[in-house]
């Protein structure tokens, strides 16, 4: 393999990027644009959740529980409503994400200490919402009930601090306030940077369309030398991007990165190598641009997106899923960007995620290289 | 005029049948990844990888570590006997989370003034895992208080029934996460096929250098945009039709509402869609540009499904917004009538601003497309 020829390859492809304004401006924002969009969505917690309260008890105890769980910011009272048509009604048009229902007898069963009949619904088709109040809801009632109970075991003349339940103490490492954007963004940075990987399947396939192919391959350019040209500019745009992507997450969205820089580009052109050979193999077995870029939506971006534990946990999916997602650069990727941002570990920790790419990327370009090989032959 | 426009959708067909990969990737392909997505996603957190160190070694330390086990959100990893071993696997992200057992745990859980107390460490680099393993760890301990509280104080649990609010959950009785997120998935498929299908039918045809010939040839305008705008309504149509049948029969999304309400405004989603991919067909120059505009609005407008995030919690300026963005509209449709068997009645709002946001894209697009045509 030359390294003159793959240059060569790699200035044509280059031209033909920059030729046109839009192309180029596309090519290197694209994945800025998309890392703003989805941070600015991932990072915005959940507040005001609106609810509807039918009190059918109506004494001060109903009263001080309504408005022990609608303190703070968490749940707004939207309505006070004196059916249950009128809570079935509301949830229907969306006015609510939350309705709590407090029978008659509240009071006194919670005096009497005979537990507390409270009922919660929540809007089953938005779950973020509805677990998110009935947590919130849960939590205060607990604060509730247990102030209650300590009063009523002081009047039964038993001393409250005799019956505290088990302690626990949470600690929690890296982010210490479980924020979404210190862990979602780094993994939507990885994601993200799985954009080049589509692009570069088109880039055999226009040749193809275009009827440019046989012109390139009478060249004296090898076919290796072809495909890793191809990818050049690519990889030249993806490092761009990492930069670009990480100075955003940290600066405009404070999100700390306590590995080293250096690794990290270390490591993410490892990535570009195994993501952009994948691309590649689509790009030699497809004919047209319309075609490579519907194979490479399914098999690039989207098992990105779902498949590489970003926002479910790999742990928890079926183990062929698991077993796929080995196979996907964007997994391992994903793993590498939260530890050097998040957990802040060395390749000491990192190797095996490395080694992972490099095998993967040598497969991959072999992969593609041989039945370019033989379509052509 | 009806004449020529059939001829015109012939001349596509004719077209799609040549390059048969791309409907066949798109449309099959399509379908069987929202069937693997679908599947993989759709199910709730389990099998978190979790390290004990049980100092205490009784059975009451026992009894509280099978209890973390059987709420199904962890798979023990590895009893382990010092803090490297818990700090390494932490490093290494290969635990979510962590239970240490004091020595004195169940001594003090049996004496009657006893305060036992449990340390639970979290993978903080993964939040989402960590708080559902919080949630759980919490579930069992407020569990176990309880118990604890009704033995010291020699009351039944008749006397003193929990303190936890039942919870009834509507549309979504068993809170199948199914429900949720397949009809969002279905959604992001049937917007990028239409947006992508629409957006390379100019596009392309200039690329290759044969929107000349077509321009040339004795049709007007708007005979070349209906003629381009049929195929791809019938392939977003069918799309549709295919991926809501799997969705209904693989993940038991049930039909409340009714069908041909359904369809209904499923076209006029189309059309909307349709229209936004024309204008990026003609805005772009090659295949590449018009492939890049879809990726960007067809993400975008997925932020706003609530798919990723709920769009209650999104600052005041991002729900406005949500408002402009049809597919937020087609989800609360789709969401409405299949889980809920709204009708017309209570989903009109979101109907009428499809309506209204299809209009205004429409005519815009026509008009666009045409005087970028002329």
């Amino acid at each position: 393999m030359s390294f003159r020829h793959v240059w060569a390859v790699t200035r044509k492809e280059l031209r033909y990027i920059q030729r046109d304004r839009a192309t180029l401006f596309l090519v290197i924002f694209t994945p800025t644009l998309l890392l703003l969009l989805f941070a600015y969505a991932v990072t915005s917690d959940v507040e005001h959740v609106p609810l509807a309260v039918l009190d059918l008890d109506q004494s001060p105890t109903s009263r001080a529980f309504i408005q022990q769980i609608t303190l703070g910011d968490d749940l707004d009272l939207h309505s006070r409503v004196q059916s249950m048509d009128e809570i079935e009604g509301a949830l229907l048009r969306e006015e609510v994400d939350v309705a709590v229902i407090i029978p008659p007898g509240f009071s006194n069963d919670m005096l009497a200490l005979k537990g507390m009949p409270l009922q919660v619904i929540i809007d089953g088709t938005e779950p973020q919402t509805g677990g998110f109040a009935v947590d919130h809801i849960a939590r205060r009632a607990e604060t509730f009930a247990g102030d209650i109970l300590a009063n009523q075991l002081r009047i039964l003349g038993i001393d409250p601090q005799a019956m505290t339940p088990i302690e626990l103490r949470v600690r929690t490492w890296y982010n210490p306030n479980l924020e979404a954007r210190v862990d979602l963004i780094p993994g939507l940075v990885s994601m993200i940077l799985g954009v080049p990987g589509m692009l570069v399947a088109l880039t055999l396939a226009r040749e193809h369309e275009h009827g440019t192919l046989e012109q390139l391959l009478a060249t004296p350019i090898g076919r290796a030398e072809l495909l890793v040209g191809k990818m050049g500019p690519y990889m030249i745009s993806g490092m761009i991007n990492v930069v670009i992507t990480s100075a955003i997450a940290m600066i405009l969205f404070g999100v700390p990165f306590h590995g080293s820089f250096p690794l990290f580009l270390a490591l993410s052109s490892l990535f570009f190598f195994a993501l952009l050979s994948m691309g590649m193999i689509i790009g030699v077995f497809i004919r047209t641009q319309a075609a490579a870029m519907a194979l490479s939506f399914l098999v690039v971006f989207l098992p990105g997106f779902f498949l590489t534990g970003i926002f479910f946990p790999l742990a928890s999916m079926p183990p062929i899923v698991r077993m796929e997602a080995l196979f996907l650069p964007g997994s391992h990727y994903a793993i590498i960007t939260r530890g050097l941002f998040i957990t802040g570990v060395g390749l000491d920790v990192l190797w095996p995620y490395g080694i992972a790419l490099i095998v993967l990327g040598f497969a991959f370009t072999a992969i593609a290289a041989f039945f370019f090989r033989k379509k052509l032959a | 005029m009806i004449r020529r426009i059939w001829s015109l959708v012939v001349k596509e067909f004719i077209h799609l049948r040549c390059d048969w990969w791309m409907p066949a990737f798109m449309l099959f392909g399509g379908a069987l990844e929202l069937l693997l997505v679908g599947w993989a996603t759709s199910r709730p957190i389990s099998n978190l990888p979790m390290m004990v160190w049980d100092q205490d070694r009784s059975s009451a330390s026992r009894e509280i570590i099978t209890a973390f086990e059987n709420t199904g959100t962890f798979r023990l990893q590895a009893f382990v006997e010092e803090m490297e071993a818990i700090e390494d696997a932490m490093d290494r992200g290969k635990i979510n989370a962590a239970v240490i057992i004091p020595p004195d745990f169940s001594e003090e859980l049996t004496d009657p003034r006893g305060h036992p107390t449990l340390t639970v460490l979290l993978n903080g680099a993964e939040s989402i895992p960590a708080t559902a393993a919080l949630r759980a760890i919490e579930g069992v301990v407020r569990e176990m208080g309880e118990q604890i509280t009704l033995e010291r104080l020699g009351l039944s649990s008749e006397q003193l029934s929990g303190f936890t609010p039942s919870l009834r959950v509507w549309f979504n009785e068993t809170l199948s996460e199914a429900l949720y997120t397949t009809p969002a998935e279905l959604g992001l498929m049937l917007e990028f096929t239409v947006l992508l299908f629409a957006a390379l039918s100019f596009s392309r045809e200039r690329e290759l250098g044969t929107l000349e010939q077509l321009l040339v040839m004795p049709f007007n305008a708007i005979e070349i945009i209906v003629g381009k705008a049929i195929p791809v309504i019938l392939i977003g149509f069918f799309d549709f039709a295919l991926m809501l049948a799997m969705v209904h029969f693989a993940f038991k999304v049930p039909l409340r509402g009714s069908l041909p309400l359904l369809l209904i405004l499923a076209m006029g989603y189309l059309l909307v869609e349709l229209s936004k991919g024309l204008v990026i067909s003609v805005i772009s120059r090659t295949q590449h540009q018009a492939f890049l505009l879809v990726m960007m609005v067809g993400m975008a407008d997925f932020m706003f499904t609530g798919y990723a995030a709920p769009v209650e919690g999104m600052p005041q300026a991002a729900q406005l917004y949500a408002n402009l963005v049809p597919a937020h509209h087609w989800l609360e449709i789709m969401r409405g009538i299949l889980l809920k068997g709204s009708g017309l009645n209570i989903l009109w709002p979101h109907a009428l601003a499809l309506l209204i946001l299809g209009t205004i894209i429409t005519t815009f697009s026509l008009r666009f497309v045409r005087r970028a045509l002329d």
